[in-house]
């Protein structure tokens, strides 16, 4: 036997000795492989219990959403679908979001079939915190204000008034100096008519300052002919504005809607045209648009091109009529012959005025509106009493304007 | 930890490793079946709010209908039956929302509670009216009663037709959410046994590992290879006991081929000591015989055996004597000492006279010297012992017929001293066994001095430094044998070697 056999059976003999236990093992690859299996697939286990837990608080998160508000209020409006009242409704919702206060619109789709006193009654019976109605100055609406009243809901009358009730206040616009804008307008539609030039006018858009309307400077533009015939020259040839034919100003109200209202803003037009008029005769009328049925205004409106005298300048007081007379002049191809006033902003009217069939339009902050009637609510609930009147602001948009209006909407509509 | 863990047994290990991945399994299976168990759950309950909203407009209905009825026909039946309806539509109200929330399901069912409410009380007033027969009043209550169901009704409708359409699409949501979740499930039961394979083949695998490395080993030492590693005890189960024992058998083994080893040494160093001791005891038996001799009192004495016998005029006696004493005095003179051919061819001179006088001159003896080489030097006491076996074992059975021929001549630039008799010869085997020292005489204090051949063989090789010193040559039996010397040669004139060949091929002849 070697030397180095002997000294390799010492050595093992040595370690032997020395113990049972093996040398220090570092944690080699082949040792760490199971170990980390084993963790990556608890850990994998884990990760399935997260996403089952995931799953199950999801969906019953999704059925505790929302938050409790304070107060709730109802709108009820006339008309459903129209761009004015929801965004009169959009700008009462948000505010009342910030006061913590829900508001339904129940003329939204699901109680359409409802009139406005039925939906009343279901709005008191409800036993809401505050309505929001767009009411009328007959004794059914009254009683039904009083009648909410005295069940201790606080009622805002909106856009039409009902003064006899109980209700807590108006928001509205302010009918006689709408009326005197609206004169203004249509007696710068005669002066064009008649002179085939274009005036340029600044609108100043606060409300109080509606009757100073400057007019500018006036530009001699030749106006363009307007549906293949030179207006102006037509209007010199049967002497439109002289006793025998005077110009026809129809204002198109509706027969169901507050009386009041539409007389304070008729005597504001009517005032305007008288002091302004010179010698130019204006014929000015009212005309009644049967809105009482589903579709009766469309009908009503297409009636006065049936008939005999068309008038020349058409007064709009809502959106809906707005955009009907637009869509009747176009039909009956009376484009330049009638000019429209038209009321309220909707991408409809915004075209038919940069295409030149509606003159002029009013635009309502509905958004303010909206927040108007809110306040009013809760400035009622907190104390007790409120302002009578609210009164939003308006502005007019014309030809002038229509494009920066145009460039202003463009940039929303995309985002 | 993983210490502890090395320490458990076989058994609980592979049972631990089946466990462990069947529990991850079951878990799995557990989780998926809790999810698909809640989903289905949530499946059927989708159009619950829609059956509860149908349960309610029944109940209105019946309550609208038992109303009537009491008013058409007032008995006590239809009474009851309008408490029983309207206990249990007031109970329905109570558990509709009371909030006012985000949605708008809370809220519809909000204002269905409170135009339930509102309806309750004027069904109550119409029926106390119409039992206080106040005609016009209950009248005016049931048309407000019959107008605020329609109301409820239309709302109640309204909210079954939203609930319904959201329910679909939840429902629809909740499907899809149940085909994802199958995939998810497919997925994680494939990964999970992915996983459940690896984990049991990396620790199945990390269980065997030291089963074979230690099966190598153990291949190792059965090829008879002890110098192998000893392997480290991991874990102190069922692998780690054997592997500590393989580790102690190993060990063992060693140590005894270790001692087996230690006592083969001893016992040679014993072997060579018994050798030792062997030659130290010859030594010490001649020393003995040599103290034994008193030289001085023999050659004293065989002087005066000289003297006596020449005063006795016997001068062959005188001749024997002084032979004789000249013959141990060169033994005990020239034993070690470096001597010439000449004084060695004396002493067999003297050898041989001596033995003819003992035998009456049986002993023939014949010389063939090269003068020239007399004076050769070479070891003392080396010729006599050779002519002394040769009378011993060649002619002495003989008789008279015995011839030693002795011949000193050169061969080949040697001097070569050849010493030959007619006797009885030598075997192949004995002469093989002379040659290489292993022949041993029977008894070797009975005849001669004590000088055997080996000694001869050896003394000549010293002194020669080559190992080809001598030659035993024999035709056969009885037919002679001849032993030849060979020494270097010291400046001799040649010739003479074919003296000397001729001599002896002469004395063949005769």
């Amino acid at each position: 036997m070697t030397r180095r056999k002997a000294l390799k059976i010492i050595k093992n003999r040595k370690q032997l000795h020395a113990g049972t236990e093996a040398p220090e093992r570092k944690l080699s690859g082949l040792t760490f492989l199971p170990v980390f299996l084993t963790t990556v697939c608890i850990l994998f286990t884990v990760f399935m219990a997260g996403y089952i837990l995931w799953f199950y608080t999801g969906s019953f998160q999704e059925e505790t959403a929302g938050s409790i508000y304070d107060r709730y209020y109802i709108m009820i409006t006339r008309e459903g679908k129209s761009v004015f009242w929801q965004s009169v409704y959009q700008g009462a919702y948000e505010r009342a979001l910030q006061e913590n206060v829900y508001v339904d619109w129940l003329g939204n789709e699901r109680f359409w079939d409802y009139s406005v006193e039925e939906q009343m009654e279901i709005a008191i019976a409800s036993g809401v915190d505050g309505i929001i109605v767009t009411a009328s100055e007959e004794e059914g609406m009254t009683d039904l204000i009083d009648r909410a009243d005295a069940a201790g809901i606080p009622v805002v009358t909106l856009y039409g008034d009902n003064t006899q009730s109980k209700r807590c206040s108006f928001v509205g616009v302010g009918s006689y100096n709408l009326g005197r804008e609206y004169g203004r307008q249509a007696l710068r539609i005669m002066r064009e008519r008649l002179t085939g030039t274009r005036e340029t006018q600044m609108m100043v858009e606060e409300g109080e300052n509606l009757g100073e309307t400057e007019t500018g400077d006036r530009e001699n533009v030749v106006l363009g002919t307007a549906g293949g015939k030179d207006m102006a020259a037509e209007w010199k040839e049967v002497e439109v504005g002289s006793p025998d034919r005077p110009v026809r100003v129809t204002l198109l109200v509706n027969s169901y809607a507050n009386s009041m209202d539409q007389n304070i803003l008729y005597s504001g037009i009517q005032d305007t045209i008288e002091q302004e008029r010179g010698d130019t005769a204006v014929a000015l009328s009212l005309l009644s648009v049967d809105d009482t049925n589903a579709f009766s205004v469309e009908e009503s409106i297409r009636d006065i091109f049936m008939g005999g005298d068309i008038p020349d300048i058409l007064i709009c007081l809502n959106e809906l009529n707005t955009t009907c007379a637009y869509q009747a002049v176009v039909d009956y191809n009376k484009v330049g012959e009638v000019s429209i006033l038209g009321h309220y902003v909707s991408d409809t009217i915004i075209n038919a005025i940069d295409r030149n069939v509606i003159y002029a339009t009013v635009d309502i902050d509905t958004a303010q509106m909206g927040g108007f009637c809110i306040d009013a609510l809760q400035e009622y609930h907190d104390l007790g009493y409120t302002s009578q009147y609210f009164t939003a602001d308006i502005s007019l948009i014309s030809k002038d304007n229509v494009d920066e209006y145009l460039r202003r909407e463009e940039p929303e509509n995309d985002g | 930890m993983m210490g502890k863990v090395r320490n458990f047994s076989l058994q609980f290990k592979i049972s631990s490793i089946y466990i462990v991945t069947n529990l991850l399994v079951v878990m799995v299976n557990i989780f998926l079946i809790i999810g698909i168990n809640s989903m289905s759950g949530r499946l059927d309950m989708v159009y619950q709010d829609n059956r509860h909203l149908n349960d309610f407009s029944d109940i209105i209905n019946a309550l609208q209908d038992d109303m009537t009825d009491y008013l058409n026909v007032k008995t006590s039946d239809s009474l009851e039956n309008y408490y029983r309806s309207e206990q249990l539509c007031r109970n329905m109200a109570a558990d509709l929302n009371e909030e006012v929330t985000g949605r708008s399901f809370d809220r519809m069912e909000r204002n269905i509670r409170h135009m339930t409410e509102r309806y309750l009380e004027e069904v109550a007033k119409t029926i106390e009216s119409k039992r206080g027969r106040n005609v016009e009043k209950y009248r005016l209550h049931y048309e407000n009663a019959t107008r605020m169901y329609g109301y409820i009704d239309t709302y109640l409708s309204n909210l079954n037709m939203e609930q319904f359409r959201s329910n679909s699409e939840r429902y629809s949501e909740l499907q899809q959410r149940f085909r994802l979740f199958e995939a998810v499930s497919v997925i994680a039961i494939i990964l999970v046994m992915i996983s459940n394979v690896c984990i049991i083949i990396s620790f199945v695998g990390a269980l065997i590992r030291p089963l074979k490395k230690l099966s190598s080993q153990a291949d190792e030492v059965a090829k008879g290879n002890f110098e192998i590693d000893l392997l480290p005890v991991e874990s102190q189960d069922e692998v780690g006991v054997v592997t500590g024992a393989f580790n102690s058998m190993v060990v063992s083994i060693g140590r005894y081929i270790e001692r087996i080893r230690e006592s083969m040494e001893a016992e040679r160093a014993l072997k060579e000591r018994e050798l030792l001791m062997e030659g130290h005891l010859k030594d010490a038996r001649l020393k003995y015989l040599q103290a034994q001799i008193n030289p001085h009192f023999l050659f004293n004495t065989l002087n005066a055996g000289a003297q006596l016998a020449m005063m006795e005029s016997a001068d062959r006696t005188y001749d024997y004597i002084q032979k004789v004493a000249q013959f141990y005095r060169y033994n005990m003179k020239k034993s070690e000492e470096t001597v010439t051919v000449a004084e060695e061819v004396e002493m067999v001179d003297s050898y041989i006279y001596i033995l003819n006088v003992r035998f009456a001159g049986d002993i023939h003896y014949e010389k063939h010297i090269d003068e020239s080489l007399l004076y050769t030097e070479m070891p003392g006491m080396i010729l006599q012992p050779i002519v002394e076996n040769c009378v011993n074992h060649g002619i002495r059975e003989m008789g008279d017929r015995g011839v030693i021929l002795l011949s000193l001549y050169e061969k080949e630039g040697r001097v070569c001293i050849s010493v030959k008799d007619n006797g009885v010869g030598m075997s192949e085997e004995i002469i093989d066994k002379v040659m290489s020292g292993t022949y041993r005489e029977e008894d070797m204090a009975s005849g001669g001095n004590g000088v055997g051949m080996d000694n001869v063989i050896s003394r000549m090789r010293l002194f020669t430094g080559n190992e080809n010193v001598m030659t035993v040559q024999s035709r056969g039996k009885d037919m002679g044998t001849e032993v030849c010397l060979y020494l270097e040669r010291y400046g001799q004139a040649p010739g003479s070697s074919g003296e000397a060949s001729c001599g002896a091929s002469e004395w063949e002849e005769r």
